[in-house]
C-alpha cells in the first residue's frame, strides 16, 4: 500500500492545496476581510502566502520522492511517483497562479 | 490427477446452480459480469430509443410529436439511463468479468458483494424504468438543479424517482468499486508485482478509487434534496439559509470526475487492445500509468467549470479554467503514447481496430472542444446551448462507446469461444461513425447559432430547421448502425463456429484458459514473471491446466484462491470463498424495500427494512466465522501460507478500509456543505444558534476515547489468550455514549425546518448517531462471535475490522460534536 500511496501523494497534495486555496478565497470574500500589509491588500497577501506554502510543500514532496527513490521496491514505482510528483508541482503552480493577478471577490 | 479430471472437480466446486435458478443464486464473477453487461446494453437500447424520440421531436419546427411535459421526461431519462444505467455498469460488468482473468486469479474479492451490487443495480434501474412507463419519470434534466427540482416547483413524485432510484443504483457502483479496488490490490497471481500488472488493471484501479471518492458527494446531494422535499429541511432554499448553488457544487463534484470515470476504463481497453492490433507492446507503460493517475486527480479540480455562469468571482473561475486546460496534458500523454504504439507496430485493420480509429477521431475533437469550453469567455457564449450537448457526446461516445465496441469485439471470442462468421460489423461501424458525426457536428453548428439545449421546439424563423433535420437523419443512421452491431453480436453468440483459443495471439493471462471461460478460470494459478506472460511462455495454458501452478489440487469442495502482497506480488494468504447463495438478492430486495418505502412515503416500513438489512448483514458475516484454528495451508510449488481468518488484515479489513474511504468522502462533503452555507449562502446568520451542552459534548468525546481504547484492549486481551469481555464492554459503553451525544445534538438543534443551520446540525447529528449505532452493533457482533467460539488468538480478524469501524465512528463523531458546539459559540 505504501507504494500506491507514494504514487498518489503529490496529486493528493495538489487536490488538498487547490481545495484549500479555493476555500480560503471563499472565506475571505464571504467574511469581507479587508486591511493591508506593506501596501498590499491583506486578502491578496494571505492568498499569495497560501500559494507559496503549497508550492513549497510540493517541492518538499518532490525532493523527498527523488531522495528516497533507492528505498523503493521497484524502479517502476520510483519512476511513476516522480512523474506524479512533477505533476503535482506543475499543477499547483499553474492552477493557483490566478491568486497573483486576478480580482479576488469581483 | 489429469487435466480433465481436475476440470471436472473444479467445475463441480465452482459452478452455479443449473438453469434459470442459477441466475438468482450465483456469486461467480463470470455469470455476474455477463449479467451486468447484458443488463447495461438493455439500458443502452432504452437510452438510444429515447435519443431517437428526442431527434424525432427536433427534426422539424413546431413539432407536435411530444408535448413539453413528455419531452422533459424523455431527455431527462435519456441522460439518466446513459450515464447511470449504461456507462458505469458497463465498466463494472467488463471489470467484473475480466479482472480475475487478467490478474490471474479465480474470482473477485467479495463474490456475494458482486451479486448484491448487481441486484441493487437491476432493481434500481427497474424502478426508474417503471416510472417512465407510468409517465411519472424524472423531468428536471439529468443534473436535477434546484430550485426547479424542489418540492415547490416539481411537486410530483417524478424527481423523487431520480433521487431515490439513483441512490439505490449507486450502492451498486460503490459495492463494485470496493470489490474492484481490493481485488486489484490483493487478488493477483503470485509474482505479479505492480510493474507487471496489466495496464487495464491500473485503469480499473484508478477508476474504482475515483468512484469511491466521486460518487459520495452526489449521494449526499440526493439525500439532502430528498430530505428537503419530503420533510421541508431547507438546504437549497435561499430565503431560509440554504443555497441552490450547493446542489451544483455537490452534483459537479461527482459529475465532472464521472466523465473520467467513464473515460478511463475505456482508455484501459484501448491500451490493452491497441498493442495487440498493432503486433507490438504498449509504448510508455509507466508514463501512461502516471498520466492516468494525474488525470484522475486533476479531474476532481474541474467541477466549477460547469458553473462558470453562476456568478462565481473571477479568481474562482480562473482556478478552474486553469485546471481544465491542464487536464489536456495527461490526456495528450496517453494519446501520444497510443500513436507511438501504432507507429512502432504493424497495425492490422481488424474490427476492434476500426473502432479504436473511430475513438481517436471522435475523442480528439471532443477534447479540443473541451479546451474551448474551459476558456471562460467562450463558455459564457456557448453555455447551455446545443454546442455543449454536442461536445459531451463527442467526449462520451468517442471516449467510451467506440472503445467499448472495440473491447466487445476483441473479447467476444473469449465470451463465446466462437470465431466471427458474419461480417455485419464492418458495415455497422461505418454507419455508426458516419451517423454519429453527422448528428453531432450539426449539433455543434446549431449550438453556435444559438439553439439552447433541452428546448422542445423552435420556430422556422430561428433558422435551425435544415441543420436539425440533418442531425436527426444522422441520428437514425447511427441507430441503424448500433442495431446492426447488436445483431452481429447476437448472431455471433448463437450461431458462429467454434474458434481457437487466443485468436489475436494476445500476451495477457485471460487468454491462458479455455473459452468460454470455466467457472474457476484457472485450473491452477500462474506465477507471473513479466507483463506479457503468454508471449514469454506459450506453454503456460497447458502448464496451468495440468496443475503446474498454485492451488492445482481441488480440496474439500472449497473455492480457494490466494492473495498477495500489494507491491511485490508475494503470496500472502489463502482465501476460501462462500458458495452460491440467494442472500445477495434477498438483501438487495430488502434494500429496495427501504428505498421504495421512502419513495411512496410508507414511513412505517422504513425501520422494518433497516432491521431486515441489519439482520441479513449479520447473517452474511456470521457465516464466515470458523470454530477451529486454521493451520498454514500448502498452496503448491513448495509454499505454505496462512488462512485469511488467521491474519490481522484479512479481506474484510481491506473491504472496510475502502468502504470507509467512500464514507469519509461523504462526510467531508457534508462538512463542505456546512461551511459553504455558512460562508456563501445569503440567509445567514440564522435566527437561533445551537445552545452548547457541555455535558453531552464531554460525554460524547469521552465515549469516543472509550470506544477506541476498549477495542484496543479487547484486541490485546484476545492476543494474550484472555477473554476480551472487559475491552468489548468498554467499547460498547463508549459507542453508546457517543450515540447519546449525537442524539442529544439532534434533539437540541434549532428548528430544522426553519433554517438550513438547524437542518445541517440535524443531518450531522444523524450521521454521527448512525455510525455510533453501527459501531455498537459491530461490537455486539464481535462479542457474540467470542461467546460462540469463533475467535481465538489465531482467529482475530474480526477485532481489527470492528476496531476500524469504531475508530471511524469516533473520529467522525467527535468532529460532528465539535463542529456543532463550536458553531453554537460563534455568536
Amino acid at each position: 500500500m505504501r507504494d500506491v500511496v507514494r504514487i498518489m501523494l503529490a496529486p493528493l497534495l495538489w487536490l488538498a492545496a487547490f481545495s484549500a486555496v479555493y476555500g480560503l478565497q471563499g472565506l475571505l470574500c464571504g467574511h469581507d476581510v479587508t486591511g493591508s500589509i506593506a501596501g498590499l491588500p491583506l486578502p491578496r497577501v494571505i492568498l499569495i502566502a497560501a500559494y507559496g506554502l503549497a508550492i513549497a510543500l510540493q517541492c518538499g514532496v518532490l525532493a523527498w520522492l527523488c531522495r528516497t527513490r533507492a528505498a523503493v521496491g521497484s524502479r517502476f514505482v520510483g519512476f511513476v511517483s516522480r512523474a506524479t510528483g512533477w505533476t503535482g508541482l506543475v499543477a499547483t503552480i499553474w492552477s493557483l497562479f490566478p491568486v497573483a493577478l486576478l480580482s479576488i471577490c469581483g | 490427477m489429469n487435466a480433465l479430471e481436475r476440470h471436472r472437480r473444479l467445475s463441480a466446486i465452482w459452478a452455479s446452480e443449473p438453469g434459470f435458478r442459477g441466475w438468482f443464486s450465483t456469486v461467480n464473477h463470470n455469470d455476474l459480469g455477463r449479467m451486468f453487461l447484458v443488463t447495461a446494453f438493455f439500458f443502452f437500447l432504452v437510452g438510444g430509443l429515447l435519443a431517437m424520440l428526442i431527434r424525432a421531436q427536433l427534426a422539424t419546427p413546431h413539432s407536435a410529436f411530444a408535448g413539453p411535459e413528455i419531452y422533459n421526461q424523455i431527455f431527462t431519462m435519456h441522460g439518466v439511463v446513459m450515464m447511470f444505467l449504461f456507462a458505469i455498469p458497463t465498466f463494472e460488468g467488463l471489470a467484473i468479468y475480466l479482472l480475475p482473468k487478467i490478474l490471474g486469479t479465480r474470482d473477485l474479492a467479495f463474490p456475494r458483494l458482486t451479486a448484491y451490487g448487481y441486484w441493487c443495480y437491476a432493481f434500481g434501474g427497474t424502478m426508474l424504468l417503471v416510472s417512465m412507463l407510468f409517465g411519472i419519470a424524472p423531468d428536471s434534466g439529468w443534473f436535477m438543479y434546484p430550485p426547479l427540482s424542489d418540492a415547490i416547483h416539481s411537486p410530483g413524485i417524478n424527481t423523487d424517482f431520480w433521487l431515490i432510484g439513483i441512490t439505490f443504483v449507486e450502492i451498486s457502483a460503490i459495492a463494485a468499486a470496493v470489490e474492484i479496488t481490493v481485488s486489484i490490490l490483493k487478488y493477483r497471481a503470485p509474482g505479479m508485482s505492480l510493474d507487471k500488472m496489466p495496464i487495464f488493471g491500473w485503469y480499473a484501479l484508478i477508476t474504482a478509487l475515483m468512484i469511491l471518492t466521486g460518487f459520495p458527494p452526489l449521494i449526499l446531494g440526493s439525500v439532502l434534496l430528498e430530505v428537503e422535499r419530503a420533510f421541508g429541511l431547507p438546504f437549497f432554499q435561499a430565503d431560509m439559509g440554504g443555497d441552490s448553488l450547493l446542489w451544483q457544487h455537490l452534483f459537479w463534484l461527482f459529475g465532472h470526475p464521472e466523465v473520467y470515470i467513464i473515460f478511463l476504463p475505456a482508455a484501459g481497453v484501448i491500451s490493452t487492445v491497441l498493442p495487440v492490433m498493432c503486433r507490438t507492446t504498449l509504448l510508455g507503460y509507466g508514463w501512461i500509468v502516471a498520466a492516468a493517475v494525474a488525470l484522475a486527480f486533476l479531474s476532481f479540480g474541474l467541477w466549477v467549470h460547469h458553473m462558470f455562469t453562476t456568478g462565481i468571482p473571477h479568481m474562482g473561475l480562473a482556478f478552474f479554467s486553469a485546471a481544465s486546460t491542464l487536464v489536456a496534458v495527461p490526456t495528450g500523454v496517453q494519446i501520444f503514447a497510443w500513436i507511438g504504439t501504432m507507429w512502432r507496430g504493424r497495425p492490422e485493420l481488424h474490427l476492434p481496430m476500426l473502432h479504436i480509429l473511430g475513438f481517436f477521431v471522435t475523442f480528439v475533437i471532443g477534447g479540443l472542444t473541451g479546451v474551448m469550453v474551459a476558456v471562460v469567455p467562450f463558455d459564457w457564449q456557448a453555455h447551455d446551448t446545443a454546442f455543449i450537448t454536442a461536445h459531451l457526446h463527442y467526449v462520451l461516445f468517442g471516449g467510451f462507446v467506440f472503445p467499448i465496441f472495440a473491447g466487445i469485439y476483441y473479447w467476444l471470442p473469449h465470451f463465446t469461444g466462437r470465431r466471427r462468421f458474419f461480417r455485419l460489423g464492418e458495415i455497422a461501424f461505418a454507419l455508426v461513425f458516419v451517423g454519429f458525426h453527422v448528428t453531432f457536428l450539426a449539433m455543434h453548428w446549431v449550438g453556435l447559432l444559438g439553439q439552447r439545449r433541452r428546448i422542445s421546439t423552435y420556430t422556422p424563423e430561428d433558422g435551425w430547421t435544415a441543420i436539425n433535420l440533418i442531425s436527426s437523419v444522422g441520428s437514425f443512421i447511427l441507430a441503424f448502425g448500433i442495431a446492426m452491431i447488436l445483431l452481429d453480436v447476437l448472431l455471433h453468440a448463437l450461431s458462429a463456429g467454434r474458434g481457437r483459443r487466443n485468436p489475436w495471439k494476445a500476451p495477457s493471462l485471460e487468454w491462458a484458459m479455455m473459452t468460454p471461460a470455466p467457472a474457476y478460470n484457472f485450473a491452477s494459478l500462474p506465477h507471473v514473471t513479466s507483463r506479457a506472460p503468454l508471449e514469454n511462455d506459450p506453454g503456460l495454458p497447458l502448464h496451468l491446466a495440468t496443475g503446474g501452478g498454485y492451488l492445482g489440487t481441488p480440496r474439500d469442495g472449497r473455492r480457494e484462491t490466494l492473495t498477495v502482497d500489494i507491491a511485490s506480488g508475494r503470496p500472502e494468504m489463502l482465501v476460501v470463498y462462500p458458495a452460491n447463495t440467494r442472500l445477495p438478492i434477498v438483501m438487495a430486495a430488502i434494500t429496495g424495500l427501504f428505498f421504495l418505502s421512502l419513495l411512496l412515503k410508507f414511513y412505517w416500513t422504513v425501520p422494518l427494512a433497516l432491521v431486515g438489512v441489519a439482520a441479513l448483514a449479520w447473517r452474511w458475516v456470521w457465516g464466515l466465522g470458523m470454530q477451529e484454528d486454521p493451520v498454514p495451508q500448502p498452496i503448491g510449488c513448495g509454499l505454505e501460507v496462512p488462512h485469511a481468518a488467521a491474519v490481522e488484515r484479512g479481506p474484510g479489513w481491506w473491504g472496510s478500509a475502502f468502504l470507509l474511504t467512500a464514507n469519509a468522502t461523504f462526510f467531508g462533503s457534508l462538512l463542505f456543505g456546512f461551511a459553504f452555507l455558512w460562508t456563501v449562502a445569503p440567509g445567514w446568520p440564522p435566527p437561533e444558534w445551537l445552545t452548547p451542552s457541555w455535558g453531552a459534548l464531554i460525554l460524547g468525546l469521552v465515549g469516543v476515547a472509550a470506544g477506541s481504547l476498549g477495542m484496543r484492549l479487547a484486541m490485546r486481551q484476545n492476543r494474550r489468550g484472555a477473554a476480551p469481555s472487559m475491552g468489548l464492554a468498554l467499547a460498547l459503553a463508549g459507542t453508546l455514549a457517543l450515540a447519546y451525544g449525537c442524539a442529544s445534538l439532534m434533539l437540541r438543534a434549532p428548528a430544522p425546518t426553519e433554517h438550513a443551520y438547524g437542518a445541517t446540525l440535524l443531518v450531522l447529528g444523524g450521521y454521527g448517531l448512525f455510525h455510533a449505532a453501527l459501531a455498537a452493533l459491530m461490537v455486539v457482533f464481535t462479542a457474540a462471535q467470542v461467546r460462540r467460539g469463533f475467535t481465538s488468538r489465531t482467529r482475530r480478524s474480526v477485532f481489527s475490522i470492528t476496531c476500524l469501524w469504531t475508530d471511524y465512528a469516533g473520529f467522525t463523531g467527535s468532529i460532528v460534536l465539535l463542529a456543532a458546539h463550536l458553531s453554537g459559540l460563534s455568536p
